[in-house]
């Protein structure tokens, strides 16, 4: 039985109906008892009366009740009697009752010594009919009882139903609740008996958060504390490349491995800083449009070094978003063009929107990515070719795990589909934009040609 | 050019002191806050390189303590922290540039001589660039020592444009420089301006990035 409600339905109604069993049974018995001892008080009135009106001279065969039989006798006599009784004593000649069978049925008999006349009396009645009549009494009794049963499961079915209410609320208030939510349940007086429960899941809560928030700290610190020295070694691996007496392969293979561990600490910390309860606080209305010239100007350099074209196609573009992680979504995708595009290739970026969504769409001229791939190009770590990527460029395989990160954090999507180019990769990402699009022309903005 | 370097990691500052004074800086390093402030009143460097992360104060207050006595000291930001936030605080306590660690030796010298030619600009009031000189004061521009006509908003546009030399100057920041706030711009009045300019001073000066902005080459 997995319900509470149910459990405790059927117990109440199985325990209800069995105590009203045992009192009816109770009843039943203390009812016989009454009814035998009123019936037996009868009988000996009846006796009584008989022995009153009773002549002196014979009267056999009198007509009675079918359930009553009588016999006066006078010492062996049988002075008169009923015409259903036999023609021995119906029962003993003595004071007190007794049971006998005659004619056919059992019967309740009485003896009564009249004092005036010296009679016996004795008297019976059909036990039969004293129980039908008695049962009848009790079976009435009961009959309510029965009838009520049902009333009072659906009653207590509510009653149970109220009862548990405030344990739904907490059910329903855990239920609700996003997996990185680590505040406090909002039950302001809770139940007595829920009361420990949610106390300690708000210490549990409390506790979770505190773990979750050493976690962050640990990492944005072990990566704090890893950058100077990074800086360090860079300009000491500068300084080593314009020392005329370094072999130039060792001071450019160095280069790299720095780049490289520098570049590893850098998207680690992105990671960590893409959990999403960093950012539901801090979402605001942000122009994906402004925001994408803004990164494709600070990178421009990277762009400029390998000779390669890079435009913006790009439209006003409202979403409601972190500015720091749409940047840095922005500044992965297009650190990816740079990297993985040949010196001398093109890189288009298109914001605008599509539907309610903004889409943002990251092109390149690049070598592509085999279909069989680009699931698993968002994993962690993945790298296409391993080491061997003939771009030669180093990567640590995180930038397409926190771009898809961000992505969901703005509960958007990403694909991987062919650019618009002979070969290349498009990454094509769409985001709830903040305003159904307008259909109505732009307001007409003043033409000032005329400078002043 | 004299630059005090206020940086506690004996690792970097060697490393940067060797690098800086190969480019013909003149280094003088300190590595703490309160040295920092005691050379800036006794020896007035032309630049500040400022770690944020300083043993005995918080850099910022270093930064606020410079500012609250020399406006004019060009102060470059160098920090172990990379947020938007401590971006903006930096830039908020006065800061002219903000550099992230680790950086780019090539970047931080890119940064610099933005900051020196800001120093020599506001001496001279005159920027020069290849051939083509900005007199600020004057609100002249020459080409080849020919004196060129300018509209006043073309002079701002070629001024914002030259000061960035080097770097991408996006469409947004170009027409917020040239328009007040909250007045209209036509969509198409910056490319107008632009085309003006490359009549004027030849069609190779400033380069477009196709829907980003406009650079020109800092050499």
């Amino acid at each position: 039985m997995n319900s509470i409600r149910v459990f405790l339905v059927v117990v109440i109604l199985a325990v209800i109906t069995l105590f009203s069993f045992l009192a009816a049974l109770r009843g039943y018995q203390s009812s016989m008892l009454e009814a035998e001892r009123l019936f037996d008080k009868q009988l000996l009135d009846t006796a009584r009366l008989i022995a009153n009106i009773h002549t002196e001279h014979t009267a056999r065969n009198i007509g009675s009740e079918a359930s009553l039989a009588f016999q006066v006798w006078h010492g062996e006599r049988l002075i008169a009697g009923s015409r259903n009784a036999p023609e021995t004593p119906i029962a003993p000649f003595e004071h007190g009752f007794d049971h006998a069978n005659f004619a056919g049925y059992r019967w309740r008999t009485a003896g009564y010594l009249d004092p005036a006349s010296g009679n016996w009396i004795l008297v019976a009645d059909r036990a039969d009919l004293r129980y039908a009549l008695a049962e009848n009494v009790i079976l009435e009794s009961l009959f309510p009882t029965l009838v009520g049963l049902p009333v009072v499961g659906v009653l207590i079915w509510f009653i149970v139903t109220g009862g548990l209410r405030p344990l739904r609320t907490l059910a329903r208030e855990l239920a609700a609740r996003q997996a990185d939510d680590l505040s406090p349940l909002a039950i302001a007086t809770p139940k007595k008996e829920l009361e420990q429960i949610v106390t300690s899941s708000n210490g549990l809560l409390q506790r979770l958060e505190t773990a979750l928030l050493r976690e962050r700290q640990f990492a944005s610190d072990a990566a704090h504390e890893l950058r100077t020295p990074i800086a360090a070694l860079k300009l000491e691996v500068y300084n080593l490349t314009r020392d005329p007496g370094t072999e130039a392969g060792l001071a450019g293979e160095l280069e790299h491995t720095v780049e490289r561990l520098g570049h590893i600490v850098e998207q680690i910390l992105d990671l960590y800083r893409s959990s999403p309860d960093r950012y539901n606080a801090t979402f605001e209305r942000i122009d994906l449009d402004a925001l994408a010239r803004e990164v494709v100007a600070g990178m421009f350099d990277a762009f400029e070094r390998k000779r390669q074209g890079i435009e913006l196609d790009g439209a006003p573009c409202p979403v409601l978003g972190d500015r720091f992680a749409l940047r840095t979504l922005l500044e992965n995708l297009l650190s990816n063009a740079n990297k993985y595009t040949p010196a001398g290739g093109r890189i288009l970026v298109s914001v605008g929107r599509s539907g309610d969504n903004a889409r943002l769409v990251v092109e390149d001229s690049g070598p592509g990515i085999p279909e069989d791939q680009r699931a698993a190009v968002f994993e962690r770590f993945y790298r296409i070719g391993r080491d061997r990527h003939p771009s030669g460029e180093s990567g640590c395989g995180l930038g397409l795990a926190i771009v898809k990160r961000l992505v969901e954090l703005h509960r958007g999507s990403i694909h991987i589909g062919p650019s618009r180019f002979a070969s290349g990769t498009a990454f094509t990402v769409s985001i709830p934009a903040t305003e159904p699009p307008t259909t109505a022309p732009r307001a007409p903005r003043k033409q000032d040609g005329s400078d002043s | 050019m004299r630059i005090l370097l206020v940086e506690d990691d004996r690792s970097i500052t060697q490393a940067l002191e060797r690098a800086l004074r190969t480019q013909g800086y003149s280094v003088n390093t300190v590595v703490d806050g309160k040295s920092a402030l005691l050379a800036v009143a006794s020896d007035r460097p032309d630049l500040v390189v400022l770690d944020l992360g300083l043993p005995d104060m918080d850099g910022l207050d270093v930064l606020k303590l410079i500012r609250g006595r020399d406006v004019d000291l060009p102060v470059l930001l160098l920090t172990a922290r990379a947020g938007v936030d401590d971006k903006v605080a930096g830039l908020d306590c006065g800061a002219d540039d903000y550099l992230a660690k680790p950086f780019e030796m090539s970047e931080l010298f890119a940064r610099l001589r933005v900051m020196e030619r800001r120093l020599t600009t506001a001496r001279t009031a005159e920027i020069t660039i290849g051939t083509v000189t900005l007199d600020i004061n004057h609100n002249l521009v020459t080409v080849d020592g020919e004196a060129v006509e300018l509209s006043r908003r073309e002079f701002m546009l070629l001024k914002s444009l030259m000061e960035n030399a080097g770097r991408v100057q996006t469409r947004d920041t170009l027409e917020s420089r040239l328009y007040s706030w909250g007045e209209e711009v036509s969509s198409n009045a910056l490319e107008v301006h632009v085309h003006h300019l490359r009549k004027k001073l030849g069609a190779a000066f400033i380069k477009t990035v196709r829907g980003v902005g406009y650079r020109i080459d800092s050499e």
